[in-house]
Order: structure tokens, then sequence, then C-alpha cells
């Protein structure tokens, strides 16, 4: 089974949250909690000795998604055609009913509810719609720096190593995400 | 028509430019499906795609805002209260005719004050179509003055005849080594590809260093070196730099021979033979705070490694003497012979040459009774020269003491009649506190306004206009090498009209005949007529997005060094003037024949300090451009507005990160949270400008705007000086 996966140049992030906008217009996603695609910002150091790095994170759409095996409701699974995690939300109970386990399953805080009563799960389906029309996903086509790229998680390994770290990310051996980086690493 | 895959039948993508007065210009492919925009994606064509950056990817939510402005208003509370009522287009454009009428009977036509900006970058619905109108009807008074880069355009033209001064940015890939001198691309975008272009040539080997007060985007990322600088007195580290290059005899001493003139002039000066103080880097280290062991070694590596291009921001331009800022890197870069190459660049900012990218206004001007038009040239000339007042122009940000002092104060007319176009002059000039007393004291105010803006708000009539999406432009494309049209998406919201047609409809309340008898698409036609010879209207208008294949990136001053002999740069001299005899002909004090420093007003020396300690500076904002987008949540979320204050000068006011704090100084004060930090040099803050203005009833500002604490007194060569500024912050 093919995986795609995700690729994150973290050399090249300027911060400038194109990315997350774009992802908010096309999927539609009014401003507040819920964020397909959020950035974080690694601070360090004193002055004037300093370091900062940006940390666009997506879903990882993991070999073995902890997501998809914490929901009570099967309303996650891993497609079998492209690895994808996607949910079905038809089937998710909300965040009143169960107390939103797919989100404290995963390390990333991926799963996105938002503060409504009763909200159903959502997150990135790395654009699948788009991917399916032969089209790239929207944050790759958005990014002004060229920092990401998707596709079958082996031809990103071959294209730009096999590295899983990155500041601010903590890989996990348990559940494989389907990421590659390349590092900013502190001097 | 660009297709795309991701439609149903219903569904159109149209390709635009965004106008948003940022320099970038980026392409925008906006989904539009039953005359509603749904989606927006950017330029995903050949390369160099032209990617747009979250302000323009988050367009959709501007234009269906709740709170755009889609009736035309009346003002019904106290002028500034913000208290209005809708009236139809016909009573609202009544109200303005006869004001117009009223005031140019009664005190004359320069009692009318035309107030314009770059809000909308487009070559027909600027302000261009109310100030034909205004001058049809017996003229108005103009502003000279640019906000962005007056000191910088004083200096070019001082010392180059010239201000089309730019490389294109992607030769920044042939440089070795990239300067940055208060200069962000990462957030502040003055061509669409700039950060692309720095970063491809870090990773190809390219040394970058970045000089700013604050540990910036482009400080982190796009960097290898940071060196800190205090505000307003980076003249005083390039003038210290040319000294280490003399000292060391490390000039271009053929370049500067053969192509400048007064280099031994302002030799003297730095040595000290002039005035017995040594320019040295010791010398700089107690003004700058930049140990003169760094000044040597940025000296010695732009000196000795070829091709430099120092890049200079516009910010630190932006001080009390700023052309001197401007002045001193342009010398230094002719120190260095960095000027006319590849990879090399020439210290000046402003623009890139005309002769790429060509377009002309599309409506065309009328002649202005009042001031006969203000020549560009009168940027040479100092404010309060008897020439500059003389013209009937007055200068941008001298609109406040204008409308206060009028006649009596020395200025050429009182001031009566504020029209105001793509304009938010009151939150984003000088000294918002003053601006507010002229706003209160003219008689009347209309803006043509999108939003409830700081200034909007202070209207008498505000006329409610379309987004780009909502009528034909041809768009400026300032830096990107591509011409776009941008094309109508949807109708306008609500009741909007664009510039032209408001203009139109006024035209007829004054009774004016000739205002134009062309539509909209004769305009843009006519106005594109300089482009034919390899791009005709219809491509164009078909097509929306047409690049330009450049056969290499253009070089500024090229023929000038290859040529020179046939190519004289365009001073009187025909050199790059050093010493500048024009200058020296002014015989102002401030305004000096060679480059120096001269200290900043509001300097943390200046015996002010003593109760306001900390420099303000203003930067640009990730979210905004100037004052647009403030309002759209989707950006909002990228962060709050905030102070930026050193964690050290925090700790000594117990302030922690996020607290609210009270900034101010004696002309202002505002209520915004701190955002404690190391990336900014003790002793300095930052407050982004843009944001809306929002007074309480005590007068405090809680949208922290910065111009509340700005003071309105211009560099003498009229530029805007927005971080020459003395502040205190204390926990709330």
């Amino acid at each position: 089974m093919p995986q795609m996966g995700f690729y994150f140049d973290q050399t090249r992030c300027i911060g400038c949250y194109t990315c997350a906008v774009a992802c908010k217009d096309w999927h539609d996603i009014d401003s507040g909690p819920v964020k397909w695609l959020r950035v974080q910002t690694i601070e360090d150091g004193k002055f004037p000795d300093l370091f900062v790095a940006f940390l666009a994170s997506h879903c990882y759409h993991c070999e073995n998604p902890p997501c998809s095996l914490a929901c009570p409701a099967d309303a996650i699974h891993k497609r079998e055609t492209d690895g994808i995690v996607v949910v079905d939300r038809e089937k998710c109970l909300g965040n009143s009913k169960c107390r939103t386990l797919c989100l404290n399953a995963c390390p990333w805080d991926v799963p996105q509810f938002g503060n409504d009563e009763g909200a159903k799960m959502e997150k990135c389906d790395l654009c699948l719609e788009r991917l399916e029309q032969g089209r790239q996903a929207i944050c790759v086509e958005a990014c002004p720096m060229y920092a990401f790229d998707i596709g079958p998680l082996d031809e990103l390994k071959v294209k730009y190593g096999d590295s899983f770290e990155a500041e601010g990310f903590i890989y996990s051996e348990r559940f494989k995400p389907a990421v590659v980086f390349k590092n900013k690493r502190r001097d | 028509m660009v297709t795309n895959a991701i439609t149903d039948s219903n569904e159109k993508v149209i390709p635009t430019v965004c106008c948003s007065h940022c320099g970038g210009a980026c392409v925008l492919k906006v989904h539009v499906k039953d005359g509603v925009v749904t989606r927006i994606e950017t330029d995903d064509g050949e390369e160099p795609q032209y990617r747009a950056c979250l302000r323009g990817r988050a367009y959709r939510q501007r234009v269906y805002a709740p709170d755009r402005i889609a009736f035309p208003l009346k003002r019904v509370g106290k002028r500034g209260e913000g208290k209005f009522e809708r009236v139809s287009w016909d009573e609202a454009l009544d109200k303005v005719a006869s004001e117009i009428k009223r005031v140019r009977d009664r005190y004359g036509a320069a009692a009318i004050l035309l107030l314009t900006s770059m809000g909308d970058g487009n070559n027909l619905h600027s302000g261009d179509p109310i100030d034909r109108v205004l001058n049809l009807a017996g003229g108005h008074t103009s502003t000279w003055g640019f906000w962005s880069f007056e000191q910088a355009v004083f200096a070019e033209l001082a010392t180059f005849g010239t201000y089309n001064c730019r490389n294109s940015p992607e030769d920044a890939l042939h440089s070795e080594l990239i300067i940055l001198w208060g200069c962000n691309p990462a957030v502040t975008i003055q061509e669409t590809r700039t950060s692309w272009y720095l970063m491809q040539a870090k990773e190809g080997g390219t040394k970058i260093i970045c000089i700013d007060p604050k540990y910036t985007r482009s400080a982190a990322i796009l960097a290898h070196k940071w060196i800190p600088i205090r505000p307003a007195t980076d003249t005083a580290m390039l003038v210290a730099m040319a000294h280490a290059m003399i000292r060391e005899d490390l000039q271009d001493q053929k370049f500067l021979d053969r192509y400048t003139i007064g280099f031994d002039k302002f030799k003297d000066y730095v040595l000290g033979v002039e005035d017995g103080v040594p320019k040295t880097p010791a010398w700089a280290e107690a003004i700058t705070g930049v140990p003169s062991a760094t000044i040597e070694e940025v000296a010695r590596e732009y000196a000795t490694t070829k091709p430099a291009a120092l890049i200079t921001g516009i910010s630190p331009g932006r001080t009390a003497y700023g052309e001197q800022y401007h002045r001193a890197a342009i010398t230094l870069a002719a120190m260095t012979g960095n000027i006319g190459i590849h990879g090399g660049e020439v210290g000046a900012r402003t623009f890139r040459s005309g002769g790429r990218l060509r377009l002309d206004p599309a409506l065309p001007r009328a002649a202005n009774p009042v001031d006969g038009g203000i020549p560009f040239k009168s940027h040479l000339i100092p404010v309060g020269s008897e020439v500059s007042s003389g013209k009937g122009g007055i200068n941008t940000h001298q609109v406040a003491d204008a409308i206060l002092k009028g006649k009596a104060g020395g200025y050429p007319s009182d001031y009566k009649l504020l029209y105001i176009v793509n304009s938010n002059y009151l939150n984003q000039d000088a000294n918002i506190n003053k601006t507010v007393q002229a706003f209160k004291a003219v008689d009347f105010i209309v803006t043509q306004e999108q939003f409830m803006t700081s200034t909007a708000r202070f209207a008498d009539i505000i006329l409610p206009t379309a987004t780009f999406l909502e009528r034909n432009a041809i768009p400026l494309t300032y830096g990107g090498a591509f011409y776009g049209f941008a094309r109508k998406a949807i109708e306008p919201v609500g009741e909007c009209k664009s510039h032209l047609e408001i203009a139109a409809e006024l035209a007829i309340k004054l009774g004016i005949t000739d205002f134009n008898d062309k539509t909209e698409d004769q305009l843009l036609r006519q106005s594109v007529t300089t482009l034919r010879g390899f791009l005709d209207y219809e491509t164009l208008k078909k097509q929306g997005i047409f690049k330009v294949e450049a056969s290499e990136p253009y070089v500024a001053f090229k023929k000038e060094i290859e040529d020179s002999t046939h190519h004289p740069f365009p001073t009187a001299s025909g050199k790059i003037e050093i010493y500048s005899q024009q200058l020296a002909e002014l015989n102002h004090p401030e305004i000096p024949p060679i480059p120096k420093y001269i200290q900043a007003w509001e300097s943390r020396n200046d015996p002010l300090a003593q109760k306001y300690p900390l420099q303000l500076t203003t930067s640009h904002c990730l979210r905004r451009a100037h004052s647009q987008f403030d309002n759209l949540p989707w950006l909002r979320e990228v962060g709050p507005q905030a102070v930026l204050i050193n964690a050290d000068d925090a700790k000594e006011r117990s302030i922690s990160n996020g607290d609210l704090v009270k900034v101010f100084n004696s002309r202002g004060e505002m209520v915004i949270p701190a955002e404690v930090s190391e990336g900014i040099l003790p002793g300095v803050v930052d407050v982004p400008e843009g944001a809306w203005y929002d007074p309480d009833e005590r007068g405090v500002d809680r949208g922290g705007c910065p111009n509340i604490l700005t003071r309105d007194k211009t560099s003498p060569g009229g530029g805007f000086v927005s971080s020459s500024c003395l502040v205190q912050v204390e926990k709330v």
C-alpha cells in the first residue's frame, strides 16, 4: 500500500502563515480555534544570541494512527489506497459524547473540534479532493518559500532524505507519522 | 481564461492581481460561483510564480466582511463619534457637490484639500478620477511627499539624479554577500519573490547579514548573522564602516575616481579633517551600540567580497535626518564598486527602472488651477522653504498643521474641505491627537472607503467603494515582471461603486460635462497602448496575467557604468554625487552636501529620554498592508497587536508576556498587550504600524496605533518620521 506523506523544509519557513490562511479559505474554515494547519514558533536563546524556527503542522497520516484506534465510533479510518487518514463526520460522536479521545491519543494535537458543544472532529485530509484531481495540496501551492511537498512517502525520502527531525517535532516510533523534514538545526 | 480542474460547471476561476498597497502585487485566482467568491488560489502557472501572501489569501473575508460599508453613510453624531445613518447615493453626492461648491465659492478652490494614497494599486480606480473632477471644478490643494520613502527619494535624486535605483530581486542570486539593512522582506513585501530569491542565494552559499534593532523573521531565517543597532543611528555605522575601509585602503578608488565626485570631501569628514572628530568604529559604537570590532568586520567583509549587495530597507530612512542614511549607503556602495554590476546593489531602494514595465494612468489628468501640479523634482526642496510652500501644495505630513494654522501660519491657504480617497490618513500620519483636532476643525470631510477606518469615523459623508474584485483595472505590478488585468470577478457588494463611477456621478452633480466620455474598458485599453509591440490589450485581458521574460536580471545603472561616456548619470555633474553642489546651494545646515551623521531628535541622548527612556520603532505587521486588513478575523489569528519589549526592560517594569501595558509620551497614550522578547534591542520597543486607532472615552488608544505617539515633524527633505520617537512603558 503506498503511503502519502509530507515533506517540510524548516530551514525555508519564514513563518508567514500564508499556508494556514490558504487552508482556511480553501476548506472554508471560520476564524477560530479549528485549524487544519498550525504554525508554531520555536524560540531559544538570550539577546543577542537567538534562535527562531517555525514548524508548520498538518496531520501526519500515521502508519499506525492512534486517533483511529482511540475512536469509539470507528469514525476515523486509514485509506487503503494512499494511507490518508480520514474522518467520517457522520459517525463521529462529537466532542461532548466521547470527550475527544482521538485528540487525547494524538501526540501532535491534530484532531480539531473547536469550542462548540457537540462539535465533530475535523482535520487535514491532505487536500484529498485536489490530489485526486492531480493537483497539489493547497498549502504546497501557497507557500511562497517552496517549503512543502506532498507525495508518496517513499518518493519523498528519495528526494529529501529520511530525517524525522525538526525543531518542535517529536517523532513516534510507534505511530510512524508519514513525514520527512529538513531540520533548521540550532548552531 | 485560466482553467482549473476543481470547478463545477457553474464555477469560474478568474485570474487577477492583488492591488493592496504593499509593493507585492501577487497573482490571485478567484473562484466565483453564482456571482459569489468561494475560494482564492494563487499563481500555479509557469515560473516565476507570484505567490500571494496571507493577506491576498484572506481577501474573500475582506469582500464579505460584516463590517464592510455597503451603502452611502451620513454622519449623525458628533464628528469622530462614529454615528452614521444610511442615505441614498443621490443625497450623499448632492451633499458632497454642494459642499465643494460652497467652499470653493466662499474660500477659493485651494481650501479643498485632496488626500489620496496607494490604498488600491491600479492605474484607474485610484485618487485620479476625483483629482480630475476637482480640477475641472476649479482645482484643489495637493500634497507632496510619500510616507514610505521620501528620505530615500531625496537622497537618490541628490546622488544619482533618479529614483530608479534597484536591481531586480532575482539578481540576489549573483551576490556573494548580502547585507539586509533595516530590511525585512519576510514580512514587508516590496517585491513578491524577494524572500525566495534570498533563500536561494543563501542555499547557494551567499552570506547574508541582517542589521536591525529587531530580530526579524528575515534576521532569523534568511540571514546568517544578526547585528542589532539602535534606531536612527544607521548613518553613524555606515560612516564608521567608511572609516574602516579608508584606514585599510580598501575602497575601490578607481571606481570612485571614474564615476563619482566629492569622495575627498566625504573622506575629510570621515577622517575628522573637517571637524576634528574621526568617525572611527569606536566613535560609532558609542552611538549605535554595535561593537567597533563588528563594524570593522562588516566593513572589511563588504569591501573585500565582490559582488556584494547592500540592500537597504526604507525604514531606517523614516527617521529624523533619514536622508543621510540613504546618502551614506549609496556612498558605501560606490566605495565598494558595487554599482551597475550583477550581484551588487546601489544602497538605494525606492523604485526599479520603468524600462521593463510601463503603464500610463488610464484617465487623463486635468490641470490643477490651484498649484499647477507639483513637480516631482520638488522633493529636493526642503520643507519650510519659500519654494515648497509657495507652490500651493503642502507636504503630506503637514496636513494637520496646515489645517490648524492656515494662512495665518504661513500656509498658502486656509483649508475647509477634505476629500479623502484610498487613504487612512488620520491613522497613518504622525501625531493622531493633533490630526483629530485638525479634522474636527474643518467644515466638511468626505471619504471613499470600504470600512469604518479611523479616518472614515471622522467623515461627514462616506461613499462606499468597490474592492479590486468588483471592477476592472490594470494593476500596478510594482516589482513583478508581469502585466496583469484585474478583471471584475463579482458585482460590487451592496451599493458600492468604483472610484471612476463615483467621480463620474459627482461630475454630473457639479455640472461638469467634460469629465469622461469613455467606458472603463476604453480607458483601460488606451492606457496600455505603450505595451504594443509585444502585448496587446485583448491578449492581456483574455490571459489575465502576462509574464515578461527577461534574458538577465535588471541591473540599475549598468549602462552608466559600462559606457559612462555615452551614458552619464542624470546629475548635474553626470557622476554619482557624493558631494552635491545642488544640496550645497540649499545652504541648509540639516541637509549637508556630503552624507553626515546628524543625531536624530528624540534619540536616547535627548534630555527627554529621562522621562521617556525607550525608543519606539513602528515596523510593518505580517497581517496587514499598512492599515489594510487589520479587521479580518483570519488574519487576526496570527497574533494580537502588541508592543514588543526586551525581556530586561520588561523585567525592570514588572511586565510579563501578555500583560496589558500603557505606552505613552507627551503626545498620546495607548494600552495594549506586551510581547516580551529577547528579540529586540534593550531600550527599544516596537509597535507595528497600521493598527486602527480606537480611542476610549479618555482618548487612550486601545487599538495600538503607533501614530498616537509619533511626532509630526518632517525630516528636512520632507520625509515622514516614524521612528524617532521616545516613549515610556508601564504596566497598567
